[in-house]
């Protein structure tokens, strides 16, 4: 039996940008690494915009866009813009 | 990691910092003490209007003046493109850094650079600058948020267009990009929502007002190397800025970490660093820039004013229902205010099902925003913070019990979209509701004030490295410059890991040569991320010693396990092995494969947030206006102390730069546009006998994620107190003041003419 796919979750701004107003995606992978890769071929070009201009929350842990990141099963996947401090 | 209850030896201890005795003893080099043989005085010339049009500069005369070497304008610096680069929020475009840095077809502020020049000495480099003739069309300046927002502002650039609106306008405004963030339903939200409360803000533009001015030595050499000493709080990002400015390949450039007198946030853009190598390279010799305190006010970033609209809806037990924020933000002469942290940090403490965040980033004639500790959340906490004290108010409950009812816990969802992944929030607030002072008594004139704040932290990029000396002292480099005392908390942790004492560890700042890149300092990142690869910098090292001990004792690795320090066999059956020390095996080195060296790089991620909660009491003086701060406890949440000496100096550091943007701090301009204050004289910070001892409560709740449950502790601090003391004044005299900084004059005003909010 299939694990959990993960959801895949934008902002509003940046799915209005990037996928045509598209929110939420269901996406079976196991690592960030395949996340990007299932959204790149639904939408060609966004690969390189998710890993060079966002951060990335899994279940809510904060990281940035790392290719090996795991993903678990089920696991909520928020991509948020970049966050920088002073 | 399940470390409750775990004793450490040196993680939690207080030891002293390795770069004390050179800072007190004046040994210590900042940006501005390097000297290399040769080396020639930079001066920039800096432009007298706020706003005008350059039609030409003549820098014959000041070429020809005996003594001068160069002379460059922006024609020396090559083109960029029109790009916002990078992550939005620090989306770089060069295309406008290139202009900031040297001005081309305008000057947007007073103090902008408009040319620069080389000489053997600093009274020549002055002469030079007086004989530059720059012709100047003086255009319409604009200085306020709201005035540069207004259809008939003057134009700072006439194509800019309004990013984030769609359709896009037709017509160009300084208006550089619109943000939006929500959640839920705010308008059926406030329509649930039994108490409203709605009030505006403004804040003022506030320097970081470190102490040591941006200074920078280049020496660019006929190969086309390049060196420089920087006082920064990164010297990879210098170099990559340096790099792309100068269009020179990073390989090609070497930079080396002064010490630095703090940044706080202003420290991690580049303002000299290419205009000394481009110098350098025109004249041949080495160059140094130093700004002076009135080009630091002048032509380095402050952090943005705003113009704010809060209003947030409560049912009548004091569950928030409802909030809406509009923020209104200053960029500086050109995009990039910190106004979409302000948008995603505003509500960020609170459990909110319904709410809404509009951000605008506006440019005026200012210097360009720079960061400034957490940047952004400081300025919505003021307009959040203090309308929740309304809240309280109206509703006749308890600030701490109102901020605990809607507290965001774990799993709370987020305005920005995640669901909140760490606590530690509950525990800063309930740390203060316990706290003694919080019930005692209250003079005439006197008032108390409560507010929170939340800020991400950053993680990222580090990079580590470890030697083990013959003598069995560690040295340790990273690239992180040390402005908090890191180089102890670097040593605590790798003493904590290897099991040695701490005074065997030598930190060193290496330069970008020498040591894995690393990002800045900032974000309060280091003692996370970084501190994560001297961690496992430290645990490949305990590895290979087991490695070279297993080659001692001549058995296999496995059967060799690092403990107190020292290399042990795992059991009785591996053999009766007297256990090595790190001295032992270091004397064998050579013997066992050489010199014991170890890296660690890593992308550091699952940094937790920080939260703050702090309260104020002051008293105010009803015949001068004068806020005296009568007590201030800050309580944060720090995942674990390193060295809790260092923790309470980030909290008291922080909580010192909130109480002089509450009650002092502004840039005041005069009709023309220009400063009238760039000088610590006129632009007012608090110094020791302004402020009480500031005491901080130091709230663990470790982040699992780090070896020794670290939390960035360098910017929660600084969002929280500019609320609490608005709050305490309304405590102490029943006026809302809600225009920063509130200096007398302002707090008179409101005693002679504001009614009473209770």
């Amino acid at each position: 039996m299939p694990e959990a796919p993960a959801r895949v979750v934008f902002t509003s701004g940046f799915s209005r940008r990037y996928t045509g107003g598209v929110k939420e995606f269901a996406i079976q992978a196991k690592t960030l690494r395949g996340v990007i890769t299932a959204m790149e071929r639904l939408y060609p070009g966004l690969g390189e915009t998710l890993l060079e201009e966002t951060t990335v929350a899994i279940n809510g842990e904060l990281y940035e866009v790392g290719y090996s990141q795991p993903v678990p099963p089920g696991a909520e996947v928020f991509f948020i813009p970049k966050i920088e401090g002073g | 990691m399940d470390d409750v209850g775990k004793q450490f030896k040196w993680v939690g201890t207080r030891p002293i910092r390795p770069d004390g005795v050179p800072k007190v003893t004046g040994r210590a080099l900042y940006g501005a003490d390097y000297h290399p043989a040769g080396m020639l005085y930079g001066r920039i010339l800096r432009s007298p209007h706020a706003h005008a049009r350059i039609r030409s500069i003549d820098t014959s005369k000041a070429a020809a003046l005996t003594g001068v070497k160069a002379v460059i304008t922006s024609a020396d610096f090559p083109e960029q493109n029109f790009d916002y680069i990078g992550p939005e929020r620090v989306a770089v475009n060069f295309w406008h850094q290139t202009r900031n840095i040297m001005a081309r077809e305008k000057v947007l502020y007073e103090g902008h650079a408009v040319a620069a020049v080389a000489a053997i000495s600093a009274k020549i480099a002055a002469e030079a600058l007086a004989l530059i003739v720059v012709d100047y069309e003086v255009l319409p300046h604009v200085i306020d948020v709201d005035a540069a927002m207004q259809p008939d502002a003057p134009l700072l650039f006439p194509d800019m267009i309004t990013r984030g609106i769609e359709p896009a306008p037709t017509k160009p405004s300084n208006i550089s990009k619109r943000l939006e963030f929500h959640i839920g339903d705010v308008d059926a939200g406030f329509a649930a929502a039994e108490v409203v409360v709605e009030q505006t803000f403004k804040t003022a533009a506030v320097h970081q007002a470190y102490i040591e001015p941006h200074a920078s030595v280049a020496r660019f050499d006929a190969d086309g190397q390049c060196e420089i000493w920087c006082s920064s709080q990164g010297h990879f990002a210098m170099r990559a800025l340096t790099a792309q400015i100068l269009k020179m390949p990073i390989g090609d450039l070497r930079v080396h970490a002064a010490e630095i007198g703090g940044g706080f946030g202003g420290k991690t853009v580049t303002y000299l660093d290419p205009v000394a190598a481009l110098l350098s390279r025109k004249a041949g010799a080495p160059v140094r820039l130093t700004m002076t305190r009135e080009e630091v006010f002048k032509a380095s970033g402050p952090t943005s004013g705003s113009s704010m609209k809060m209003k947030i809806g409560a049912t009548k037990d004091g569950k928030i229902v409802a909030a809406d924020g509009l923020f209104k933000f200053q960029a500086g002469a050109f995009p990039g205010s910190p106004v979409m942290n302000a948008c995603l940090c505003a509500f960020a403490p609170y459990d909110i099902a319904n709410a809404r965040t509009v951000g605008y980033d506006v440019v005026s004639n200012r210097p360009k925003a720079a960061a400034y500790r957490a940047p952004g959340s400081p300025i919505s906490a003021f307009a959040v913070e203090s309308t929740l004290d309304l809240l309280a108010k109206k509703l006749g409950m308890d600030p701490l019990q109102l901020r605990l009812k809607n507290i965001a816990r774990i799993g709370t969802p987020t305005i920005y979209g995640p669901k909140l992944g760490h606590a530690g929030f509950a525990e800063t607030v309930q740390a203060l509701i316990d706290h003694p002072g919080y019930k005692a008594p209250l003079g005439k004139n006197q008032g108390r004030g409560v507010a929170s704040g939340y800020w991400f932290n950053g993680g990222g990029d580090s990079s580590a490295t470890m030697q083990i000396n013959a003598d069995g002292t560690v040295l340790v480099a990273t690239g992180s410059p040390d402005i908090g005392g890191s180089r102890a908390s670097m040593a605590i942790m790798a003493a904590e890991t290897l099991g040695v004492d701490y005074n065997q560890v030598r930190v060193i700042v290496a330069d970008t040569a020498s040591v894995g890149y690393t990002h800045v300092t900032g974000g309060s990142r280091v003692t996370f991320a970084t501190g994560t690869a001297v961690v496992n910098a430290s645990t490949n090292m305990t590895k290979e010693m087991c490695k070279r001990a297993a080659m001692i004792w001549d058995v296999d690795p496995e059967g060799v396990i690092w403990e107190d320090g020292y290399a042990k066999p795992a059991g009785t059956n591996v053999g009766n092995f007297t256990p090595l020390s790190l001295r032992e095996i270091a004397a064998k080195a050579s013997q066992t494969g050489g010199p014991l060296t170890t890296a660690a790089s890593l992308n550091a991620g699952g940094q937790a947030p920080g939260f703050s909660t702090q309260f104020c009491d002051v008293e105010v003086d009803p015949e001068t206006g004068k806020v005296t701060i009568l007590r201030f406890v800050a309580a944060q949440d720090v995942g674990r102390a390193i060295h809790p000496g260092y923790v309470e100096g980030q909290i008291q550091g922080g909580v010192v730069q909130g109480i002089g943007w509450a009650l002092n701090e502004e840039y005041i301009y005069d009709a023309k546009g220009r400063l009238d204050n760039a000088g610590f004289l006129d632009y007012r910070i608090p110094v020791a006998s302004d402020l009480p001892m500031i005491e901080a409560v130091l709230v663990e709740v470790p982040n699992p994620v780090h070896p020794y449950g670290a939390k960035g502790v360098g910017e929660a601090n600084i969002i929280p107190p500019m609320a609490a003391i608005a709050n305490a004044i309304d405590n102490a005299i029943g006026r809302r003041l809600t225009e920063l900084p509130m200096s007398p004059p302002k707090v008179l005003a409101a005693l002679d003419a504001g009614p009473k909010t209770a």
